[in-house]
């Protein structure tokens, strides 16, 4: 079920009656907000429908299915995409999930998968919008602003990705504990981890790159072999404190320079 | 006997190349374009070969039909390897898969072990020897390979994860399987010689 209260509103576009009857008895009894549409609606009018997911039978579209997407999953950001239609090949899920669709599902399937993949995107989406409402997260030199999905040291731009910011917030939130690899999969990438992924190594050793670059001197997160991760800002003997790099670099700032012409607009 | 030669030379570099690819990956993403270079060479190498059998007045130390099943197989092996290196990219993989180095690495064994193989045409004494390791690396890709996808089915992983590995796990078993056919066609001509 849904975290929140609110009932989930959903739309799904599809002309198989059988299936989506079955669906919206399903749904009724969980008290969603269903609606069922025979065609495709322009974005704007899903937007208007304050929707939370989406249930698209690509089928429909023809050739229009990768515009349809593209411009729903661009348009409405806050809407999550599930394509759930007949069978298909692995380019073509693979263009519609890069194209901007969340899931995909293939038919004939249970309409009870398709409420448990919808419950997953929406819950996704929720705890990203809970996240950006809260304020920044101070840690040692950084600071984690979940408002801008980007972590920065003395006003510097730390340039993660979305995947890299995840993380990051992820084991800053839970500071001082190792969380092990499959967690830290499971929270960030929203799926089981598969044996053997080296994903979260990979990202780790990424962030880590770009968090001793922007705070020299500093050890933020820490290997617990074999188990997984731990953050812990450190400074290491004989670092530099921010404010004295600042300090040692403001000379070179401040050699005396040739006076700038004016511009007209200046003037 | 030259050109076979560098053909599997070439095939031990491309299969060590993939192998390095996978060790760091996605630090090392140039060597995919490597390794597209050696598969033209490889494609390159066995024109050639064709193209020698097919002129008139040169003489194959082995049945024409043999030379050109050897060649296509250690092509194989180039193809598939190159094969993988590019399904990583067109993919969008971000990380590898324990799995998926350990496969390469019996590649790279294995491609190794069709070098010496194949030079072993030379010394046909030692050539029923150098095959031994090559069925042995190969029984061992076929295990890892099962273990590997069978552990992509496990509950509740990403259905993206899941096709894209299937995938380049099957390519890596492609090119150790087709270092077992260049030794099924070198044990042919070793009979045949032997006969």
């Amino acid at each position: 079920m849904s975290q929140s209260n609110a009932p989930i509103r959903l739309a799904v576009i599809d002309t198989d009656s059988g299936f989506v009857r079955v669906l919206a008895k399903r749904l009724e009894s969980m008290s969603w907000q269903f609606r069922a549409l025979e065609a495709p609606v322009p974005p704007h009018e899903l937007v208007a429908m304050r929707l939370n997911a989406l249930v698209l039978d690509v089928g429909l579209l023809g050739p229009n299915a990768w515009d349809y997407i593209e411009r729903v999953g661009e348009g409405i950001p806050g809407l999550g995409l599930i394509v759930c239609t007949g069978r298909s090949t692995v380019a073509q899920r693979v263009r519609g999930l890069r194209l901007g669709a969340d899931d995909w599902v293939t038919k004939p399937c249970h309409p009870e998968e398709v409420i448990a993949r919808v419950e997953s995107v929406v819950r996704r989406r929720k705890r990203s919008d809970i996240r950006a409402e809260r304020g920044p997260l101070v840690a040692g030199e950084v600071e984690i602003r979940m408002d801008q999905f980007q972590a920065f040291v003395g006003g510097q731009n730390l340039d993660l990705t979305r995947r890299e910011f995840e993380l990051l917030q992820l084991l800053a939130e839970a500071r001082g504990q190792v969380l092990q690899r499959e967690e830290i999969y499971q929270r960030v990438w929203g799926y089981a981890m598969a044996h053997g992924d080296r994903s979260v190594d990979v990202f780790v050793r990424k962030l880590r790159q770009k968090l001793e670059s922007g705070s020299p001197g500093w050890r933020y997160i820490h290997t617990h072999f074999g188990i997984g991760y731990r953050f812990q800002p450190e400074p290491q003997e004989g670092a530099v404190p921010m404010a004295e790099r600042e300090t040692a670099a403001e000379p070179v700032a401040e050699q005396p320079v040739a006076e700038p012409e004016r511009s007209p607009s200046a003037a | 006997m030259v050109l076979l030669e560098e053909a599997a030379g070439n095939a031990r570099i491309a299969t060590a190349t993939l192998r390095d690819l996978l060790a760091d990956y996605p630090e090392r993403r140039h060597l995919a374009r490597e390794l597209l270079k050696q598969e033209q060479d490889g494609d390159r190498i066995t024109h050639d070969i064709l193209h020698r059998l097919a002129e008139n007045g040169v003489r194959s130390p082995f049945p024409s039909a043999d030379v050109h099943a050897l060649a296509g197989a250690i092509d194989d092996i180039v193809d598939h390897a190159e094969q993988t290196a590019d399904s990583l990219g067109l993919y969008g993989v971000e990380a590898p898969m324990e799995q998926a180095q350990q496969l390469a690495d019996v590649l790279a064994q294995s491609g190794a072990a069709v070098e010496a193989a194949v030079s072993g045409l030379r010394e046909w004494s030692e050539l029923g020897s150098r095959l031994v390791p090559i069925h042995q690396l190969e029984n061992e890709g076929d295990r890892l390979s099962r273990e590997a996808i069978a552990s992509l089915f496990a509950r509740g992983i990403d259905p993206m994860v899941v096709i894209r590995w299937k995938d380049i796990f099957e390519s890596l078993e492609q090119a150790i399987d087709s270092c077992e056919t260049v030794a099924h066609v070198l044990e042919g001509i070793a009979l045949q010689a032997g006969g």
